[in-house]
């Protein structure tokens, strides 16, 4: 594994302030902010989504489900074995058929970057992270930086994607504000030869704010507000939309910064958000059943982070405290009959709290050891009677309370000289089961056409995690770096035939009951070469490979065939422009055992460019690029139910900024 | 809105007043048109305040009240003062009219609802518990039985309802009353019936109104046609098991686990367990078993696979 750290320093944006994470602590950055520059980035700059930023991290893959809300997947695990907080503030999702990652209930124009570390070596406030941990930074003003304003519009031909997105911020010595509106669009999309697929479309508005007050004993107060709705939003991999996906995402923060002292800064920040998500089916034509499916979460928390360094440590302890609650339903009106109605969430309460310290040690001679540990209990409580007594029926002695205990601890070691750099690390964590995974009620899963039961009676999953990584720097300009991890679980959770019971939702195969299974792996490597051939030419190439097996070595399900990635750079004055060939091979290794069907290698090619103008007082960058140069038609392995990916996609977009 | 506050005050401390009267009553306890004073043949004032209680629970027939003797009142109840087809529980009291209190010793004999078929000018009876007796210890003045009618009243037929009352040596007898049956509403079928031999037999469920999402118990009484017809049907002699296999026909024919066959109980019910995995319309597929574990009725296989002998119970 490689530690591509990248400074934030060059943001117009980033006081020192505003940015907590020290970023050596980091794996990896992207940056989403329109004013950074010099780190990996979208080429589509701030106007692009939040997913196809996230799309940008080598170790992040992407489910979709259509053109909206991806759910991003680190070192070949999903949603249940990653953690995604926004500025350290945990956030669940909504919608028993994942349609809504929280990651989809943020704006690119929310957000300065996006860091993620991989595997357990996690952010403090991450828990239940074995495959990686992803923080959302908020783009916060900053104090001292005067008037700045920002407009950026953007379009895109395949689906006449539109994106609209003003902000602006005030920032003085003792107070900033800063907050912006976004309104993004599209409508159906078409795959490569033209075909228009049908329920691809999504509105999308989004407005936030940041406020920061710097008190007079130097302390700073921090307000920042979110408002996030998506609405007819289009999933053409299920057999539903959603008519409504809102969140209010608020926290008040207060920081103190010691000077003089070996102690550096003590964040302290409590927080809320609520999502409402709505399903809609009125839409669909051959509706075999219409139904009613709303979910809600809420989440209310507060954490305490206080950093200290030293010459030799850099030290960050940090309390959490978290109480979310999620409640889900479905009613369904066959034509004419009685509607049946089930409690596909129970309404249950988590009450999770945990204490983490990280430390990165400098041990000199370009050696340095970054070490991580978390301990967390969590509380569950049950609150719907109904939903209780049905899931009783599964479980006749399951109670309405759970408690566990999950903990993770990693440690990596680092040495670096002026032309390799070498780390190897390990580590071991646990993860109590999600909320689906636990009390989840006939969840029909399109992907494999089974309806999931949860399990109450699961053990707590775990796993440890080996890796290392080399990058050899042999002059020329060239890097090649190669790295490698494996996650050894125990108790890999995964939904288990129950061949006993019986389909509820029309169509379906039949019943799985997650369960335990005694062990599985999965394990990721790359290899990655890039080569500066002149002072405006780069060219780059990665590779990657993982594997996933379970118990009885049979390949686990959504795991990444072998990718490949090559770009040619080029870069002179006011202009860049890139070249970029990507694509898998064939899925060879499919999890036919959990309905996963084979998918075929691809190879699609983009052409991206951008130009800046200075103007007097503020600057003008157009961005203009290609995806599927060919108009392929084509579908990766995370395409959900083998969607088609977009066809050719003329895009472009103007950004102003003061 | 200062007013308004006052007044919502007063309401809640008048309220906190009513209810701490009462509480302090626990021993003097006032029932509104009972005179509680002691009476060898009524009930004390802990077990006039339990039927009390449990009569709020339930409504009145009135067609089937009666004077006995000009003293003492019997009164009738169901679950909504009326019947339906199906099962139905049937509750009595009888109080003395100069105090009001209920009864304890009074008896409620020959039960006999017939339903005149108008086409075939005949009358034919229907499943009917074999005795009326006390409810249970706590509630002595309370009697018990049920009715399970055969089909409700339309222009085909309709029902008459007599029945003997017996208080504290007083007789009397409530003759052919006119009572109205209902028809459930779609999706709500809880009375079957099969043929064994010259015999026929009838399932009536007891329970399905109280069914809710999850584990129920469920409770069948089995009885026998009567020969003559017009004699109310009691419990069939012949001992069976009911294997019950729910399923929604509106989802696929979805079903549920852990599903228990209905076997006899001391009581002459037959009782077991039934699981329902969300509420709407599930159609109870039945398969009825001798002694000897032959199948003597339903377990066939319909067109859709599932037996012909069923309820239907929507939640």
């Amino acid at each position: 594994m490689i530690l591509s750290i990248l400074l934030l320093s060059t943001l117009g944006y980033s006081p020192s302030d505003s940015v907590a994470s020290p970023a050596r602590s980091i794996d990896e950055v992207v940056v989403v902010s329109a004013r950074a520059e010099g780190a990996q980035r979208s080429p589509k700059g701030i106007t692009a989504s939040i997913d196809e930023h996230l799309s940008v991290f080598r170790n992040v893959n992407l489910v979709r489900r259509g053109a909206y809300a991806w759910e991003p997947v680190v070192n070949n695990m999903a949603t249940e074995r990653v953690s995604t907080t926004i500025d350290g503030m945990k956030i669940f999702y909504a919608c028993t058929d994942k349609m809504d990652p929280v990651t989809s209930y943020v704006e690119s124009a929310n957000l300065q970057s996006i860091s993620l570390n991989s595997g357990l070596n996690g952010n403090p406030q991450s828990t239940g992270n074995i495959g990686g941990s992803v923080d959302l930074k908020l783009r916060k003003a900053g104090f001292g930086n005067g008037f700045n304003a920002g407009a950026s519009k953007g379009f895109e031909t395949n689906g006449n994607v539109q994106v609209y997105e003003a902000d602006a911020a005030w920032s003085g010595e003792r107070f900033y504000v800063n907050g912006g509106l976004s309104y993004r669009r599209a409508d159906n999309y078409k795959e490569g030869g033209g075909r228009v697929v049908d329920f691809s479309q999504f509105r999308k508005v989004n407005a936030f704010s940041n406020t920061g007050l710097r008190l007079s004993n130097g302390g700073v107060l921090e307000h920042t507000l979110i408002y996030d709705r998506a609405s007819d939003v289009g999933y053409p991999a299920l057999n539903m939309d959603v008519s409504k996906a809102e969140a209010v995402i608020t926290s008040l923060s207060y920081r103190h910064t010691f000077s003089d002292s070996w102690l550096e800064a003590w964040d302290t920040k409590g927080y809320y958000n609520h999502i409402t998500h709505i399903m809609d089916d009125t839409k669909r034509p051959d509706v075999e059943i219409h139904m009613d499916m709303p979910g809600k979460s809420s989440t209310a928390g507060l954490y305490s982070l206080l950093t200290a360094s030293t010459d030799v440590h850099q030290l960050q302890l940090n309390y959490d405290l978290y109480y979310n609650r999620l409640f889900a339903d479905m009613t369904m009106y066959p034509g004419g009959a009685a509607p049946m109605y089930m409690v596909t969430w129970p309404d249950v309460g988590t009450l999770n709290t945990g204490a983490a310290l990280t430390d990165v040690v400098t041990l000199g001679r370009g050696q340095s050891l970054r070490l991580s540990a978390k301990v967390a209990q969590q509380w569950q409580k049950l609150n719907d009677e109904e939903g209780y007594h049905a899931l009783r029926v599964f479980f006749p002695g399951m109670k309405d309370s759970y408690y566990q205990t999950t903990g993770r601890v990693a440690a990596q070691y680092a040495w670096e000289s002026s032309k390799v750099r070498l780390t190897a690390g390990a580590g071991w964590g646990s993860r109590a089961p999600t909320v689906t995974e636990a009390y989840g009620y006939y969840l029909n899963n399109t992907f494999d056409q089974y309806d999931y039961i949860g399990n109450p009676r699961l053990k707590n999953e775990s796993a440890t995690e080996v890796n290392a990584s080399v990058r050899w720097q042999p002059g020329g300009g060239l890097t090649l770096t190669a790295d490698a991890n494996a996650f050894l679980f125990s108790n890999y959770i995964i939904g288990q035939f129950e061949r006993r019971l019986s389909a509820m939702t029309v169509g379906a195969e039949g019943v799985k009951v997650y369960g335990n299974l005694s062990h599985a792996t999965i394990i990721n490597t790359s290899v990655e070469a890039d080569w500066q051939l002149s002072r405006s030419l780069r060219w780059h190439g990665r590779l990657t490979w993982a594997s996933g097996r379970d118990d009885e070595n049979d390949p686990l399900p959504l795991i990444s065939p072998v990718a490949y990635r090559t770009g040619i750079d080029f870069s002179a004055g006011r202009w860049t422009a890139q070249v970029l060939v990507e694509g898998n091979g064939t899925q060879t290794h499919f999890g036919e055992k959990y309905g996963e069907t084979r998918t075929d290698a691809y190879t699609v090619a983009g052409l991206n460019g951008q130009y800046h103008i200075p103007l007097k007082t503020s600057s003008l960058t157009l961005r203009a690029g290609v995806e599927n140069l060919f108009d392929k038609r084509y579908t990766s392995y995370s395409d959900w139910r083998d969607i088609p990916q977009k066809g050719r996609n003329v895009y472009a977009s103007l950004v102003w900024t003061l | 809105m200062k007013k308004e506050f006052v007044f919502v005050l007063l309401a809640f401390l008048t309220l906190g007043l009513v209810s701490c009267n009462s509480n302090d009553d626990a021993k003097g306890i006032v029932i509104d048109g009972i005179d509680l004073s002691d009476d060898v043949d009524c009930c004390s004032a802990e077990e006039a305040l339990q039927v009390y209680k449990f009569l709020q629970t339930v409504k009145i027939v009135p067609e089937l009240s009666t004077v006995v003797d000009n003293k003492y009142n019997v009164f009738a109840y169901t679950r909504t003062g009326t019947f339906h087809k199906g099962y139905n529980d049937i509750y009595f009291v009888a109080t003395k009219r100069s105090s009001g209190n209920y009864v304890r010793n009074f008896e409620i004999k020959n039960v006999t609802p017939l339903m005149y078929m108008v086409k075939m000018n005949m009358s034919h009876s229907t499943p009917v518990s074999p005795v009326f007796d006390q409810f249970d210890d706590s509630r002595p003045a309370l009697r018990h039985g049920w009715i399970s009618f055969l089909m409700n009243t339309s222009d085909a037929g309709y029902w008459n309802l007599s029945y003997d009352v017996d208080v504290l040596g007083t007789s009397d007898k409530v003759s052919n009353v006119s009572i109205d049956v209902n028809a459930l509403p779609e999706g709500q079928d809880w009375l079957k019936n099969f043929k064994l031999g010259d015999d026929t037999y009838f399932l009536s469920l007891v329970n399905a109104d109280k069914f809710a999402t999850g584990t129920n118990e469920i409770s069948v009484y089995v009885s026998r046609k009567n020969n003559p017809i017009t004699i109310p049907y009691g419990l069939a002699d012949k001992t069976f098991t009911i294997e019950i296999d729910p399923r929604m026909p509106d989802m696929g024919n979805h079903t549920s686990p852990g599903n228990t066959t209905l076997t006899r109980q001391d009581d002459g019910s037959y009782k077991g367990v039934i699981n329902l995995t969300m509420t709407g319309l599930w159609r109870i597929h039945l398969t009825v078993k001798d002694a000897d574990g032959n199948v003597v009725a339903g377990g066939d296989d319909l067109k859709d696979g599932y037996s012909s002998l069923y309820w239907d119970v929507t939640l």
